[in-house]
C-alpha cells in the first residue's frame, strides 16, 4: 500500500514488483465492480462503516482465494495472489489492521513500517526530530534484513542509493511543476494533478523515468506561466483549493464548474510530495528516505508553532496553500467510509475563516459508495457560494490579507 | 403420567401487527387471529388476545401455557414467558417446512435473516434500524400511489420491465417515485423496480449468513408475490412460502409453549405460571 | 447498608466523577486529564500529578463536537470532546493524549487547537512492538518527562517513579483480585458493579483508588447480596464501555457478565510494570507491548517466509482462552463502537479464533447511545435461546 516513499525504493532496488490496493479500490468503484466485493467482505463480517478501499480489498481476495485465480470480472486484469503484504502506518492506522484482516485469506508474510507523528510542540522538543528520524531508519534496516531472507539475495546498495536519489528527483520536478500554479491565471488544474499523482505516489515504474515525465510536465507548464495560458477555456473567476480525495467517479463535475470560470489551484495536501530538502550529506540512503518520509509529514511544523496551529501536517499546510496560491474558496469532500481523510476538515474550514477569510463549500460523498456524491445538488450551490466568495474577498481586502 | 391435553398459545407482537395463535391438545391450530398492533403500540396486543379466545371457544385460564415474542414481547401481562421472535420464526420455519435452512422474514419495521440447522435457530442476522425496505416501506408506496397494499405486488407482476430504483430508503424512494411518475414511467414498471429494491436489500443482508436451501420466506412481506419473485430471481433458485407467512411467529411460539409445558409435565413438574391478566402490554421503552 | 460502603463510595464517584477532582484541587493538587489506555500514569503520579481518565457521557447529546470533529467518526471521543467544549472538564490543569487510535491522535491535536489547555502533551505511541519500537516509546516517555517536570516544577527521581511503578502495580493486582471474584458461580459482584468501580479507580488518585478497592473486596467477599445465579456466564471483548447501561441491559437477561477484555476493566489494569533498573524501561515495554488493545500491531513471528493464520490468532488472542477457562465462559459478546476502526476490522478475526475453540460469540455493534439498546437486546437475548442459555 502506499507508504508516501518509505518503503516503495528498498523494493524498487530489489526488484519487487508493487500492487497497490487502494488504487485498485478506485479502478474498482470507477468500473462498478466495487459493490460486489463490498458485500463480500460484509458478508465475512468486516463492518459496513470501514474504508472502502480496504473492503474493497478484504471482498476481493475472499473472492479470489475462493476461485483460486484472479475473478474473471474483476476490472483491468484484477490483482495478482501478493508474496509480501507492506503495509504503512502513515497517516492511516487501519491500514495495518487492514492488511492483518487479509491474513484470513492469504499466507503471505506481513511488515509493517511505521512513520511516527508527533504533535507540533512535541515534534520540534529538543531531540525529537532526529529520535523519530533514527527510529524510522532502523525499522528500514530491519525490513531490508527480512526481505533479503525472504528473498534469498542481498540488498545492492549502490542501486539503492541511486534508487532512493531519483525517487527524489522525481519529487522534486513533480513538486516544482505545483509550484508552478501560483501563477494567475493558474495554469494546472486540479484534475490534470490527480491524474498525475499515482506516478509519484504508486511507484510502480522507475522513478528516474518518472522525474523526466514531470519534468515534461513542468516545461509544458511553465510555457503556459510565460504565455499567460490558465487551464481553463474560461476566464479565471475563481481560484479554489480541494479537500482531500476526489469524487473520482464524478469528474465530469469540474468542467462543469470551470464553465463558471471556477479553476481548483490546489488540493489534497497528502497526495502532494514534500517540498524539497537538502540531504546531499547525508550518505547513507536509508537516513535519507528516513529524513525524507519524516519531512513529508512534519516540514511545516516549524511554522506551524509559530502560528500556533497544533495540526502540523493534514491541517496547517492548507493554511499556507490557500495563502500562497490565493485561493478564494475551498471545496470540503467528506468521504463517509474514509475517517483519515475527513478529520480535520471542519477544523481546517474554521481556521481559514478565522485567520484567512476564506469561505468553504462541503460536498459529502464517498471513495467508494458512488452514490454518496450528488453533483447535481453540489452545483446548484455554487451560485451561492460564489456570493459568499466575493463577500470574503472584500473582506480580506479590508483586512489587508492581499488577495 | 397421565395424558393430558393442554392448550398453549403464542402472541407474536410485531411493530405493526400482532398475531395471536391458539393450538390444541393435539398441537393443530385452534385459533389464529391478527390485529393492528398500531401507532399505539402494543396497546391492543390483550384485544387480540381475547379475541383469539372467543373464536376457540377458550377463557385464558385453560390456555396451559403461553410464550410472548416480537418486538413488544417483554411486558405482556398474560403471558407465561418470552422468547424472541428470532428462535420463534425458526421454530415456526422448521415446524412448516422440515426441510429448511435459511429463512427470510420481513415484517413491519424490520427485517431477519435466519440459519436453522436441524429445526434449530443457529445463527442470524436483522435489521431493525430503519424501515427501509420493510413492510412499513410498501405501505407508505401504497399511500403515495393512491392504491391499496394488497394491490401493489399483482400490479408490479404486470410490468413488461422494471426501472432502476435506487433507494430503499422510505423517504428518498417516496421522491423518487413520484419524480419518475412524473416522468411519465408506467406505475407497474416502478412498482417491479421498487419489490426488486426490497428483495437485493434483504438478500444482500441474509448473505453473510451463507444461505443454504430449501430457503423460507415469512412474514407480511411475504404476502406480497413480486417481492417473493424478485427474491426467487435475486437467490436464482425457489422459495418456499407459507400459506399464512403472518403467522410463522405466533407459531414458533405456541410450539415453543407446547413444547415447555409437555416437558415440565413429563419431568412430573407442574407448569410454571405466572399471574396472568388480559390487560395492555406496556412500551417496551417503559423498562 | 453499612457493610457497603466502599461499594456505594464506588458508586458515587461513577455517578459524579470530578467531585472528587474538584476536593484535590482545593487541596492545591494538580490533576491531569488523560484520553485511552496509552499515557503513562506512574510518571504523573511520581510527579504528585492526579491523572484522570477523560471519558464520555452516554446520556448527553452531542452537540458542540459536531462543529470541530465529524459525525463518522468514534461516538465516544466525539462525546469526550463534547464534553469538554461544554466545559465539563474545565477543572483539569493538563491533559495528555496519546496515539491510541487514528482518531484519539487527530482529536489529540483538535482538542489542543480549540481548548488550549494550561497544559498538553501529546505522545506518539509507536504501533508494533519490536525493540526498535520499544527504544522509540522510552525515548517519547523522556520528552513526555520532560513536559511534565516543567509544569510540575521539579525533577522527577527514579526512586519516586519506582514507587509509582509500585503503588499502580498494586493497584493492578487489586484489580485482579477483585475480578477472581467473578470467578465464582454465580459471581460475587456484577458487571454492572465492577463497571463502577473501575470508572471510580480512574477518578482517584492511586493510593486512594487502592485504599477503595480494598474496602470493596473486603464487603464483596463479606456480602450475601451478591449476583443470582444464571445460565450464562459471559465474557464481553472489544471498544471502551464507560457506562453501564449495556453491561445492564445484558445482565437484565439469562446472564452474568464474568469477564471482560475492555479498558475500562481488565484491559486497562491486567499487565503488570516490570521492575527494571531504568524504570522507563519497565513502563515503555508495559504500555506498548504488554498493553493488548488491536491498536497494536502485533504477529506471532515477523520473521517467517509465510504466515500461519492459526498461529497468528493464538498468538493474539490467547489470552481470550485463558479468561474462558479461568473465568469458566460459554459464550462471547464481541462489541464495537461503530466507527471504531481497530475493532472492526479484528471481529472476524476474533470470531475465527473463538470458533476454533468451540466457544460461541456474537458480535454486537453500537452508537453510543442508551436508544441504541433495546434492539441489542433481542440481538443478545436471541444468543442465549441459541447457545442454550436462554431463559425457557
Amino acid at each position: 500500500m502506499v507508504n508516501w516513499w518509505q518503503g516503495d525504493p528498498i523494493l524498487k532496488a530489489m526488484d519487487v514488483a508493487t500492487v497497490y490496493p487502494e488504487d485498485y479500490g478506485a479502478v474498482c468503484a470507477a468500473f462498478g465492480a466495487a459493490q460486489a466485493y463490498l458485500e463480500g467482505a460484509e458478508a465475512d463480517g468486516f463492518p459496513a462503516h470501514m474504508c472502502g478501499y480496504a473492503r474493497n480489498c478484504l471482498g476481493y481476495t475472499a473472492r479470489m482465494i475462493e476461485l483460486g485465480e484472479i475473478p474473471p470480472e474483476a476490472p483491468m486484469g484484477g490483482m495478482p495472489q501478493p508474496s509480501l503484504l507492506l503495509a504503512s502506518g502513515a497517516l492511516c492506522d487501519a491500514r495495518y489492521k487492514w492488511f492483518q484482516a487479509l491474513g484470513r485469506y492469504l499466507d503471505a508474510p506481513l511488515w509493517v513500517l511505521e512513520l511516527p507523528h508527533p504533535g507540533v510542540k512535541e515534534g520540534l522538543m529538543e531531540g525529537a526530530g532526529e529520535g523519530n528520524i533514527y527510529f524510522i531508519a532502523q525499522q528500514l534496516r530491519e525490513f531490508i534484513s527480512f526481505l533479503e531472507k525472504l528473498l534469498g539475495r542481498r540488498m545492492d546498495w549502490g542501486r539503492l542509493d541511486e534508487t532512493v536519489d531519483s525517487t527524489m528527483e522525481m519529487n522534486r520536478w513533480w513538486h516544482r511543476a505545483n509550484e508552478l500554479r501560483r501563477a494567475r491565471p493558474c495554469p494546472m488544474h486540479s484534475r490534470d494533478f490527480w491524474s498525475s499523482m499515482p506516478a509519484s505516489l504508486y511507484m510502480a515504474n522507475d522513478p528516474g523515468e518518472t522525474a523526466g515525465l514531470y519534468r515534461q510536465m513542468y516545461d509544458e507548464i511553465k510555457s503556459r506561466v510565460d504565455n499567460k495560458i490558465g487551464a481553463l477555456k474560461a476566464p479565471e473567476r475563481y481560484r479554489l483549493a480541494f479537500l482531500e480525495l476526489p469524487p473520482w467517479h464524478s469528474l465530469d463535475f469540474f468542467n462543469q464548474l470551470a464553465e463558471r470560470g471556477w479553476n481548483f489551484v490546489i488540493e489534497s495536501w497528502a497526495y502532494h510530495p514534500p517540498r524539497p530538502l537538502d540531504l546531499d550529506r547525508v550518505s547513507d540512503p536509508l537516513e535519507r528516505l528516513a529524513r525524507y518520509s519524516y519531512h513529508w509529514l512534519t516540514g511545516y511544523y516549524p511554522k506551524a508553532n509559530q502560528a500556533e496551529e497544533w495540526w502540523g501536517y493534514f491541517a496547517y499546510p492548507y493554511l499556507e496553500y490557500v495563502r500562497d496560491y490565493q485561493c478564494d474558496g475551498v471545496v470540503l469532500h467528506p468521504l463517509l467510509s474514509c475517517r483519515t481523510a475527513t478529520n480535520h476538515l471542519m477544523m481546517v474550514r474554521d481556521r481559514l475563516m478565522k485567520k484567512l477569510k476564506v469561505p468553504s463549500l462541503v460536498i459529502e460523498g464517498d471513495i467508494v459508495d458512488l452514490k454518496l456524491f450528488d453533483p447535481a445538488r453540489a452545483l446548484s450551490q455554487a451560485e451561492a457560494f460564489e456570493e459568499t466568495m466575493d463577500h470574503y474577498k472584500k473582506l480580506r481586502k479590508e483586512a489587508g490579507l492581499g488577495w | 403420567m397421565n395424558k393430558v391435553k393442554i392448550f398453549t398459545a403464542g402472541i407474536d407482537l410485531g411493530s405493526t401487527m400482532t398475531k395471536v395463535l391458539i393450538l390444541d391438545g393435539e398441537g393443530k391450530s385452534r385459533a389464529q387471529v391478527t390485529g393492528a398492533t398500531g401507532a399505539e403500540h402494543r396497546r391492543l396486543a390483550n384485544k387480540v388476545m381475547a379475541q383469539a379466545l372467543g373464536q376457540a371457544g377458550l377463557s385464558l385460564e385453560e390456555i396451559g401455557y403461553i410464550v410472548a415474542t416480537g418486538y413488544g414481547r417483554v411486558n405482556v401481562p398474560f403471558a407465561d414467558c418470552q422468547v424472541t421472535e428470532l428462535t420463534c420464526h425458526a421454530r415456526g420455519v422448521s415446524h412448516l417446512f422440515p426441510s429448511a435452512r435459511t429463512a427470510i422474514d420481513i415484517g413491519g419495521q424490520d427485517a431477519k435473516g435466519l440459519k436453522i440447522r436441524d429445526g434449530k435457530l443457529v445463527d442470524f442476522v436483522m435489521n431493525d434500524r430503519c424501515a427501509a425496505g420493510t413492510g412499513r416501506f410498501l405501505e407508505v408506496t401504497a399511500e403515495t400511489l393512491g392504491l391499496r397494499l394488497e394491490e401493489l405486488g399483482e400490479l408490479s407482476l404486470k410490468a413488461a420491465s422494471k426501472v432502476e430504483i435506487g433507494s430503499t430508503c422510505t423517504i428518498f424512494a417516496q421522491a423518487e417515485m413520484v419524480a419518475l411518475l412524473s416522468q411519465g414511467r408506467p406505475l407497474a414498471e416502478i412498482l417491479a423496480g421498487l419489490h426488486q429494491a426490497i428483495a437485493s436489500r434483504v438478500v444482500k443482508m441474509v448473505t453473510g449468513l451463507k444461505i443454504e436451501a430449501d430457503v423460507v420466506f415469512t412474514g407480511g412481506v411475504a404476502q406480497n408475490a413480486a417481492v417473493v419473485q424478485a427474491i426467487k430471481e435475486k437467490l436464482g433458485h425457489d422459495v418456499l412460502v407459507p400459506d399464512e407467512p403472518l403467522f410463522t411467529g405466533a407459531l414458533g411460539a405456541a410450539l415453543l409453549a407446547r413444547e415447555i409445558a409437555l416437558k415440565c409435565l413429563a419431568n412430573g413438574k407442574t407448569i410454571p405460571d405466572k399471574e396472568r391478566r388480559l390487560e395492555e402490554a406496556r412500551l417496551y421503552e417503559d423498562y | 447498608m453499612a457493610q457497603d460502603r466502599g461499594m456505594d463510595r464506588a458508586k458515587a464517584i461513577y455517578q459524579d466523577r470530578s467531585q472528587r477532582a474538584g476536593e484535590l484541587k482545593a487541596q492545591g493538587k494538580q490533576v491531569i486529564g488523560y484520553l485511552c489506555a496509552y499515557p503513562v500514569l506512574e510518571m504523573m503520579t511520581a510527579l504528585d500529578l492526579v491523572p484522570f481518565r477523560i471519558l464520555g457521557d452516554m446520556t448527553e447529546p452531542i452537540s458542540r463536537a459536531d462543529a470541530c470533529l465529524p459525525t463518522v467518526v468514534c461516538p465516544f471521543i466525539r462525546s469526550a470532546l463534547d464534553l469538554a467544549l461544554k466545559d465539563r472538564y474545565q477543572f483539569l490543569d493538563g491533559v495528555v493524549m496519546a496515539h491510541s487510535c487514528d482518531v484519539a491522535e487527530k482529536t489529540a491535536h483538535i482538542w489542543h487547537s480549540y481548548l488550549r489547555p494550561p497544559y498538553f502533551h501529546f505522545i506518539d505511541t509507536p504501533h508494533t512492538t519490536g525493540d526498535s519500537a520499544v527504544k522509540q516509546h522510552k525515548r517519547l516517555l523522556k520528552d513526555f518527562q520532560k513536559t511534565l517536570e516543567q509544569l510540575a516544577g521539579r525533577q522527577l527521581s527514579q526512586e519516586r517513579l519506582k514507587e509509582a511503578v509500585k503503588a499502580h502495580n498494586q493497584q493492578r493486582a487489586l484489580v485482579r483480585e477483585l475480578y477472581g471474584l467473578r470467578k465464582p458461580d454465580p459471581p460475587l459482584i456484577s458487571g454492572v458493579e465492577s463497571l463502577e468501580v473501575m470508572v471510580s479507580l480512574m477518578s482517584l488518585p492511586v493510593d486512594e483508588g487502592s485504599r477503595l478497592l480494598k474496602q470493596v473486596i473486603t464487603e464483596v467477599r463479606q456480602r450475601n447480596s451478591g449476583p443470582p445465579k444464571k445460565p450464562a456466564r459471559l465474557l464481553i471483548w472489544g471498544s471502551i464501555i464507560d457506562n453501564s447501561s449495556l453491561i445492564q441491559m445484558i445482565e437484565g437477561l439469562s446472564a452474568n457478565l464474568v469477564m471482560d477484555d475492555t479498558c475500562v476493566g481488565s484491559r486497562f489494569y491486567w499487565p503488570d510494570v516490570a521492575a527494571t533498573e531504568d524504570p522507563l524501561d519497565g513502563l515503555a515495554h508495559r504500555y506498548l507491548v504488554a498493553l493488548k488493545c488491536p491498536r497494536t500491531f502485533r504477529q506471532a513471528d515477523p520473521n517467517k517466509a509465510s504466515k500461519d493464520y492459526q498461529a497468528d490468532l493464538e498468538y493474539r488472542f490467547g489470552y481470550l482462552m485463558e479468561y474462558a477457562k479461568e473465568w469458566r465462559v460459554n459464550g462471547v459478546i464481541l462489541q464495537s463502537l461503530r466507527y471504531c476502526d481497530i475493532h472492526g476490522y479484528e471481529v472476524p478475526q476474533v470470531k475465527d479464533y473463538l470458533n476454533s475453540l468451540g466457544l460461541p460469540a456474537i458480535y454486537l455493534e453500537y452508537d453510543y447511545s442508551q436508544a441504541a439498546l433495546a434492539p441489542l437486546r433481542t440481538r443478545v437475548q436471541a444468543f442465549l435461546e441459541i447457545i442454550g442459555q436462554g431463559n425457557f
